[in-house]
């Protein structure tokens, strides 16, 4: 008989410290790599896993704009493999797994110009709320 | 009927939390109902002054009473922030992380099987004895909100106390036991929504005094939903157990709780396979029920750890019906000898690899 595959996804990547800085604007990874990464509250925010913001899927997946401002409120350990982070404009439903925000750092030019050429196409901006 | 009017009227000889001001000029009546004879009156005030402000309270509800066609006055003083200037957002401090490790417990570890009636809890039960057995301090809750056993796998009855706000969890031959059972009645059907299954397990991890344990064992609902979620997220399990048939059926379902307990990273400790044959008390003759070594051969499969087998034997079942394990009741059968090994095994597991230590979550 077939069985459904099982994956078996276990972190690769495990940080030693989470800072939160810049009055909430600036979180910074340190990984037991030796890697560290500076993550921007508002990189974070508009790329947060939140099925409110990637959907269900990529057709359903939303730029988001307007989030110059947005400040991390919030920093909570979700079991041993992910953390959960608050933002000032009440979202608080991203659950961000270590390999996640290792990919985030990792790929942060690339994802942000990404982001920024979405907002240019979609009409949206950075300072102005909205989202498509 | 009186009217609201007469009410206000009446409470104008009553004076206001600053001990002058009539008191509905003082904007503190914030609401009233008028039903039939009854009236209720809100008076809001700042949550500081709720104390001081009893005799107020008394007074108006003395004023409203004496007028007539009133039968009964409630009021009732609701403390509320004062609604001036809502800190501006920005401003709002990081909340500080909270924990993930339970005071007390060295390590949690949970029980669980894909579906239900493979012998999850009875496994979990002798698991738990055999730990003990090999000198740990041990503890074992019983989340199974859908089927809690653990008060009759145990025999342990009546309702746990409280003792300075604390639940105190019972004891049985050597290990501290509390169930989600002890606190329903065995009669009733249980209706768990999400956020109760999470109310409950924060509860059970949190109120009860276990004291200082070495090991923690979690009897989990069978599946993949949100109890296991709830503790998978705010716990730092050190490992699971999946109890398995032999059959493909539960193997089926088995993956998936391994899947599962992979995606929260959580170490899957390993399988056991329950039930995995049948020898007849009256011939000797083995037989295969679910088929036989399936867990084992899924284990390797899925490359995690094969704890061992047990048989299907009437003793375990009549063992556990009685509340008397059979790794306390009979330990020198071959079934406590094969649970201890399980239990020798696992206490390896957790004692070669620590909790890998979560990072360190600094607000600056």
């Amino acid at each position: 008989m077939t069985y459904p595959p099982c994956h078996t996804p276990k972190a690769q990547q495990w940080p030693r410290e989470l800072r939160l800085s810049a009055g909430g604007k600036l979180l910074k990874v340190a990984f037991e790599s030796g890697r560290g990464f500076e993550l921007p509250a508002e990189y974070l925010r508009v790329m947060s896993p939140s099925a409110e913001v990637q959907g269900h899927g990529p057709q359903e997946r939303k730029t988001l704009g307007g989030k110059r401002n947005v400040a991390i409120t919030g920093v909570e350990p979700v079991g041993s493999y992910a953390v959960r982070l608050s933002f000032d404009d009440l979202h608080t439903t991203g659950i961000y797994t270590w390999d996640y925000l290792y990919e985030l750092g990792a790929r942060q030019t690339e994802k942000w110009s990404q982001y920024l050429a979405e907002l240019e196409t979609k009409g949206l901006s950075r300072d102005r709320p909205g989202e498509k | 009927m009186v009217s609201e009017q007469d009410i206000y009227a009446a409470l104008r000889a009553v004076a206001g939390p600053d001990g002058k001001t009539p008191l509905p000029e003082t904007g503190a009546i914030a609401g009233v109902t008028v039903r039939g004879d009854k009236v209720y009156l809100s008076l809001s005030v700042a949550p500081e002054q709720a104390a001081a402000l009893e005799g107020m309270r008394l007074a108006a509800e003395q004023a409203v009473r004496r007028l007539p066609d009133v039968g009964a006055v409630l009021v009732s003083l609701t403390a509320q922030k004062p609604a001036a200037a809502p800190p501006p957002r920005q401003s709002r401090p990081p909340t500080p992380p909270r924990s993930l490790a339970v005071p007390g417990i060295a390590r949690i570890i949970a029980v669980a099987s894909g579906k239900g009636g493979v012998g999850k809890s009875t496994t979990a039960v002798n698991l738990a004895l055999g730990l003990a057995g090999l000198g740990w301090r041990v503890g074992i809750l019983d989340l199974d909100i859908y089927g809690p056993s653990l008060p009759r796998l145990l025999h342990i009855h009546g309702q746990p106390e409280v003792v300075e706000r604390r639940i105190q969890p019972l004891e049985a031959f050597g290990v501290k036991a509390m169930s989600i059972g002890f606190m329903l009645d065995e009669e009733e059907p249980v209706i768990w929504r999400g956020p109760m299954v999470m109310g409950a397990v924060q509860q059970m991890l949190r109120d009860v005094a276990w004291g200082e344990l070495d090991c923690l064992v979690v009897d989990m609902p069978p599946g993949t939903g949100d109890a296991q979620l709830t503790l998978a997220q705010n716990v730092a399990l050190a490992g699971a157990v999946i109890v398995s048939t032999p059959q493909d059926l539960a193997l089926i379902d088995a993956r998936r709780g391994i899947a599962m307990f992979n995606k929260v990273n959580v170490p899957v400790l390993g399988v056991v396979e329950n039930m995995s044959y049948f020898v007849c008390p009256h011939c000797g003759e083995r037989s295969d029920i679910f088929a036989h070594g399936g867990a084992r051969h899924e284990a390797e499969r899925l490359g995690v750890p094969f704890l061992g087998e047990v048989p299907l034997a009437l003793t375990i079942r009549e063992q556990s019906d009685a509340g008397a394990p059979v790794v306390v009741s009979e330990p020198d059968s071959v079934y406590a000898a094969a649970y201890r090994d399980i239990a020798a095994k696992v206490q390896a597991q957790l004692e070669g690899a620590p909790v890998r230590a979560a990072p360190k979550i600094v607000i600056e």
